[in-house]
């Protein structure tokens, strides 16, 4: 099973016909190819994790705002 | 660095960004990615005027690569292609672990250069490059050890004040980059521009980095103001509204033509090297 995000995908060619020499990560979430930088997201490289680290994800999967986690401690004042 | 020096005809260093890694292919087909391409841009950027070139690496697909070994395939395809430039590596790393963030200042030769992010920077809607002042410590002690002229990163007047905390501990000139862009970046217009300058100690040897649309107006500001500028697809993918770029050497030869009607001679290599102290 790979551990990549569930939306990525590796094309060549993308739906507006658009080329590569080689694949390159492509967002099925959002229906385009993705920039290196939020590869690394979609990849889960250096511990991240879409359902943390990416918006189109979180969207994609009705996960709504990263405050409404449940089991969190109430912090102390930071402000 | 001032008014005064363009006038008195102080030599332009021009840095030619040729890839980045935030964006790709899939933003600007000519942006180029595998060692092979960047070292066909690299040619053609030195060609058209610049003297330094400012490295990431990426594996085939594009996406970042941090490793030593990556970095060691760029770093040589671009120096079989080069004539004499001066070679910066990046150490930018946004998410990246420290340690990754070293690796391509452990190339054999050791790059003359290296850009050393000052400070953190939003990415996206849940990134930060975090820069913390242990890893500025630790990737400056690593590039005084290896001979590497840190520039200095500034993406926004709170990391000019980060660069003053290891001021003195800088080989003179200090090297600064300000960048003007959008996010966490200062924001870019004439008046924040000389603002930033202002801000800089005497002595500093300053470079304009503008993202975008406000690459051409603020680096032939930058021209004028006596700094010296950096261009390239890392930082805009364009050459005009509408109009992509077609290579990193079309947005160099700008720079050097603008210089050139400005009356600001483009510095050779050997010149870029005497005005930082290389």
């Amino acid at each position: 099973m790979s551990d990549a995000c569930e939306f990525l995908e590796r094309r060549t060619t993308g739906d507006d016909g658009e080329s590569f020499d080689h694949e390159r990560p492509y967002c099925t979430a959002v229906d385009a190819f993705v920039q290196p930088m939020r590869a690394d997201v979609c990849t889960k490289r250096y511990g991240l994790d879409p359902e943390s680290d990416c918006e189109y994800y979180r969207e994609a999967k009705d996960l709504g705002s990263i405050t409404d986690a449940s089991g969190v401690d109430a912090a102390g004042d930071d402000s | 660095m001032s008014y005064d020096d363009y006038h008195a005809g102080k030599p332009l260093i021009v840095t030619a960004a040729l890839t980045g890694g935030v964006h790709g292919k899939e933003a600007n087909p000519n942006v180029p990615e595998t060692p092979e391409e960047v070292a066909e841009a690299a040619a053609a950027a030195e060609e058209a005027g610049a003297s330094i070139l400012h490295l990431h690496a990426r594996e085939d697909s594009g996406e970042r690569a941090f490793s030593t070994e990556r970095f060691q395939e760029l770093t040589d395809a671009v120096r079989a292609a080069t004539d004499d430039v001066i070679i910066q590596h990046s150490t930018g790393g946004t998410a990246a672990p420290d340690a990754l963030r070293a690796e391509p200042l452990r190339t054999d030769p050791a790059p003359e250069m290296a850009s050393l992010d000052m400070g953190p920077l939003n990415r996206y809607q849940h990134l930060t490059s975090e820069n913390t002042r242990a890893l500025v410590d630790a990737l400056h002690e690593e590039m005084q050890s290896r001979g590497i002229k840190p520039e200095l990163e500034v993406f926004n007047g709170g990391h000019l004040n980060e660069s003053l905390r290891i001021w003195d501990d800088l080989d003179d000139p200090p090297y600064v980059n300000l960048v003007f862009g959008g996010g966490t970046t200062t924001i870019p217009s004439p008046r924040n521009l000389v603002n930033m300058v202002d801000n800089l100690p005497e002595g500093t040897e300053f470079n304009v980095l503008a993202f975008g649309p406000h690459q051409l107006p603020l680096t032939t500001m930058g021209i004028l103001m006596g700094g010296h500028v950096r261009v390239g697809l890392e930082d805009n993918l364009y050459y005009e509204k509408g109009t992509q770029a077609e290579s990193n050497a079309q947005l160099v030869e700008r720079t050097v033509r603008i210089a050139t009607e400005l009356g600001r001679p483009v510095a050779t290599t050997a010149e870029a090297r005497e005005i930082l102290d290389l």
